[in-house]
């Protein structure tokens, strides 16, 4: 019997801030794409992690949907045959062309705007306002580090870097703007992947961002992109989940058990996925490891009675006793 | 005549008639009848042996035993009054003079020979106790000749040429669960104060590795006991027991530090992570970063005869660690307090003795919310491993016959579909979680082996039991704690073993029985290797 079947989902995302139900804009998008399908979930915040590349994450009973493996949680959802609303779209090129665009350009302007070019006032209050002043302080400091890696931006190149960085975004909304003229969403006129990438993003820029922000004018530069963005924002997030579907787990094999690399965040090493043992590797080994010790027990047993006394020479300063009795 | 105290850090060969300063010519006299009496009777109790012609030490024998033994008789008898003059330090290049002379004290303050040459002794040995002299002496020398019955106190110290040593060896600490690998480099008096700066690299058994460096201060503003600080960074991996790592950088205090009692002060920066990304819900919901900053009390009695064979004697030691000191509400909240209670019984035949023992521990938040929150997962107390219960104390940790976090809470790891199988095979472990309340029993006969050879070299022979239990109380879980519950679930193991100690660790080979395990414990009936650092 399936144990997947009828638990509720729960997304663990950061915590929602500046009027958004989570405010980390990895998080957005996902919690947006679970509200587009119209799935009952629950959502749980992590507030301790903000280095994490898991997170957001996806969990249900004993299977879990991380968002550093099979290119994201939206991915996995999709391969694993949970949630797909983007089925039939793959076959329209401008479709991964847009998705792409979204999630490279305008996730690094967001990225540039948050930690380099603000006084990351948004930041700190999104990742840090819930752990101990000196950890939070350190690993912001950390992650603005890590972004500029990333970008690429040094001292030579920073102003180089921000002027591609801002035209990007601006060719990209110009782009997106085109593509959606007055329809409510971007494809067939229903809720896509690409919608829930995009709303986001959108929705992250306009609220999170502060006034003096480069992109956030850019943004309002094309009224039919903000128009879009509340329109959805009312419609989906507002006005309460109405859906009463039982979340869908069709009894299809998942994927390879393989285990992603760190992606940009995180800068601690994983390990190696281990290879399965056969039994009899097992049982060898343990008889091995049997052998061996026994072989040393015997050296040692045959040592002491040789004479050598129980130990008394090593000295350890920490067991010392102070005392001194007269 | 000069009377002396004199200790040094080698083993020196001790004159049993003690006539080592029989040949010193006296350089001042005419103070007192007294005073010669005086010296010779310290002689005898002096314990340093200086360089003389073997021949003249001989012919000085038979004049000075005569001599001890009258000086025995008026010591015992008559108090001898005098006063301290003056306190003179040689010798001290580096070494600062407050160091030294904040131990004289008592000597400035004595008034009578007994208490001058008491006051003497313990100065000596906490002198040879800082670690900073190769070797003390502590001279009497009668005072100036217009003031009679007054001494001088010449105090001559030799400062360790070598400053840097280093050291590896196998040890255990205290607060650490197994024996571990170390090897430290110890820089000794950098500042004068008798500060011992040391780095340290530990390797422990159950994979964890630190790297540490730390100072002790011998006397820190007047306080008696020595302050010592340490900087450590530590990594653990307990992915195949519980699915995290965990790493600490923290800032360690002791604040006291006598033979009863313990305080530390921990400021730790622990970040908790999952790099193979199959860890348990409960798991998941730890992963993270969190700054514990925590008060650690502990008072010991320990009055056993021996720490490894115990043959008579009880110990009781009681820690609590109070954490969340910082004002800041996000730091980690808990109360901790363990118990352990030992005691040995002889039995009379075969130096056999009976060993008892009881260990508890209990861990609960506190703070808003408490009640229904989790513990912080490496806080909790978790059962297992096969270190010896009569060596180990600290706290309820271990449990013959079962694996290293083999009893307790456990739930199920994440799924992982195997899509090679035709069906839908499940693939998922469980990751051990812990418990807040946890107590530990055992008993434990040993004996001698019949063998001369074996009771020679130290080998000796044990029966034991024991029992344990884990339980969780957060989140709610305590409104559905039930004393008999926990009584009937209590997991137990009996057998019996050979303890063979060596030079550099001790070493039980025991066959365990498991009488009673629940479904997930990783209890296992055999023989099993145990090894614990002498």
């Amino acid at each position: 019997m399936d144990e997947l079947d009828n638990q509720k989902l729960t997304l663990v995302a950061r915590k929602p801030c500046f009027g958004l139900p989570t405010a980390c804009p990895s998080c957005l998008p996902v919690y947006i794409y679970l509200r587009f399908a119209q799935v009952p979930f629950d959502l749980s915040f992590n507030l301790i992690h903000p280095d994490s590349d898991q997170i957001p994450y996806i969990e249900s009973g004993a299977y879990v949907a991380y968002n550093n493996e099979k290119g994201g949680v939206l991915e996995s959802l999709k391969e694993d045959g949970i949630i797909d609303l983007d089925s039939q779209l793959h076959a329209i090129p401008e479709w991964l062309s847009m998705k792409v665009m979204i999630s490279t350009w305008l996730e690094e302007a967001i990225m540039y705007e948050l930690w380099v070019c603000s006084d990351g006032s948004s930041a700190k209050k999104i990742y840090y306002s819930d752990l101990p002043w000196p950890i939070g302080k350190i690993l912001y400091f950390k992650q603005i580090h890590a972004v500029k890696q990333l970008l690429g931006i040094t001292k030579d190149n920073a102003e180089r870097r921000e002027e591609e960085i801002h035209r990007r975004a601006t060719i990209a909304y110009g782009a997106l703007s085109t593509r959606l003229g007055e329809q409510t969403f971007f494809f067939e006129n229903r809720p896509s992947g690409v919608d829930a990438l995009f709303l986001g993003h959108a929705l992250f820029t306009l609220q999170a961002l502060p006034d003096t922000s480069v992109l956030r004018s850019k943004l309002l530069e094309h009224s039919n992109l903000v128009q879009y963005a509340e329109k959805l924002k009312t419609e989906f997030m507002e006005a309460g989940s109405s859906s009463s579907s039982v979340p869908r787990f069709p009894a299809e094999p998942s994927s390879s058990t393989s285990r992603r690399g760190p992606s940009n965040w995180s800068s601690k090493a994983k390990s190696k996925p281990k290879r399965e043992k056969t039994e009899e590797e097992k049982t060898f080994r343990r008889r091995a490891k049997y052998f061996l010790v026994t072989q040393l027990v015997a050296v040692l047993v045959f040592l002491s009675l040789l004479g050598v006394s129980g130990g008394d020479n090593e000295v350890d300063l920490d067991d010392e006793d102070d005392d001194y009795n007269y | 005549m000069a009377l002396k105290e004199n200790q040094e850090e080698t083993p020196i060969s001790e004159n049993p008639n003690g006539d080592e300063e029989g040949g010193e010519e006296s350089q001042a006299d005419g103070v007192g009848d007294f005073e010669d009496e005086d010296e010779d009777e310290a002689e005898e109790e002096d314990e340093e042996e200086e360089a003389r012609s073997e021949k003249s030490r001989e012919s000085r024998l038979a004049e000075d035993g005569s001599k001890l033994e009258s000086m025995f008789r008026r010591l015992a008898s008559e108090k001898v009054k005098l006063r301290v003059h003056d306190v003179l330090i040689k010798g001290n290049t580096k070494t600062k003079d407050s160091l030294i002379e904040a131990e004289l004290e008592a000597i400035k303050n004595a008034t009578t020979m007994q208490e001058l040459l008491k006051a003497a002794g313990i100065a000596n040995h906490r002198f040879h106790s800082f670690g900073i002299f190769d070797s003390v002496g502590i001279t009497l020398d009668c005072g100036p000749p217009e003031l009679p019955g007054t001494v001088n106190v010449i105090v001559d110290v030799v400062e360790t040429k070598n400053p840097l040593t280093g050291d590896l060896g196998i040890f255990t600490k205290p607060e650490a669960r197994t024996w571990s690998l170390e090897g430290s480099l110890k820089l000794k008096n950098l500042f004068g104060y008798g500060d011992l700066w040391d780095g340290s690299l530990v390797y422990g058994w159950d994979q964890s590795s630190e790297i540490s460096a730390g100072v002790s201060l011998p006397r820190f503003k007047g306080m008696v006991t020595p302050m010592l600080a340490r900087v450590s960074l530590l990594s653990q991996d307990w992915l195949k027991f519980s699915s995290y790592k965990e790493r600490s950088l923290g800032l360690n205090l002791g604040l006291i530090s006598t033979k009863r009692h313990d305080l530390t002060y921990n400021l730790l920066w622990r970040t908790l992570t999952d790099p193979s990304q199959m860890s348990s819900r409960a798991v998941r919901r730890q992963l993270g970063h969190g700054l514990l900053s925590s008060l650690k009390y502990t008072f010991r009695i320990d009055n056993r005869n021996s720490v490894l064979r115990p043959t008579q004697g009880y110990a009781f030691i009681s820690t609590s660690q109070i954490g969340g000191l910082v004002p800041d509400y996000r730091s980690l909240r808990f109360l901790r307090q363990e118990i352990d209670l030992r005691c040995a019984i002889p039995l009379g035949f075969y130096r056999t003795a009976l060993n008892l023992g009881i260990s508890g521990g209990v861990i609960f938040p506190w703070g808003n919310g408490a009640l229904s929150m989790p513990s912080s997962l490496p806080e909790r107390f978790f059962l297992g491993g096969n270190s010896s219960p009569v060596c180990t104390l600290g706290g309820p940790t271990t449990l013959l016959g079962f694996k290293s976090r083999g009893l307790g809470p456990t739930e199920r790891r994440r799924l992982i579909r195997d899509k090679s199988n035709g069906e839908n095979s499940e693939t998922s472990g469980r990751d051990v979680i812990g418990g807040d309340l946890a107590v530990t029993a055992f008993a434990d006969l040993s004996f001698d082996l019949p063998l001369k050879l074996f009771r020679d070299a130290g080998i000796h022979g044990h029966v034991f039991a024991c029992a344990g239990n884990l339980t969780k109380l957060t989140e709610n879980e305590f409104r559905k704690f039930s004393f008999q519950k926990f009584l009937d679930s209590f997991r137990s193991s009996a057998g019996f073993g050979i303890i063979v100690p060596t030079k550099l660790f001790r070493m039980e080979v025991n066959y365990c029985y498991i009488l009673k395990q629940f479904e997930h414990d990783h209890g296992r009936t055999g023989v099993q290797f145990s090894f614990s650092a002498t």
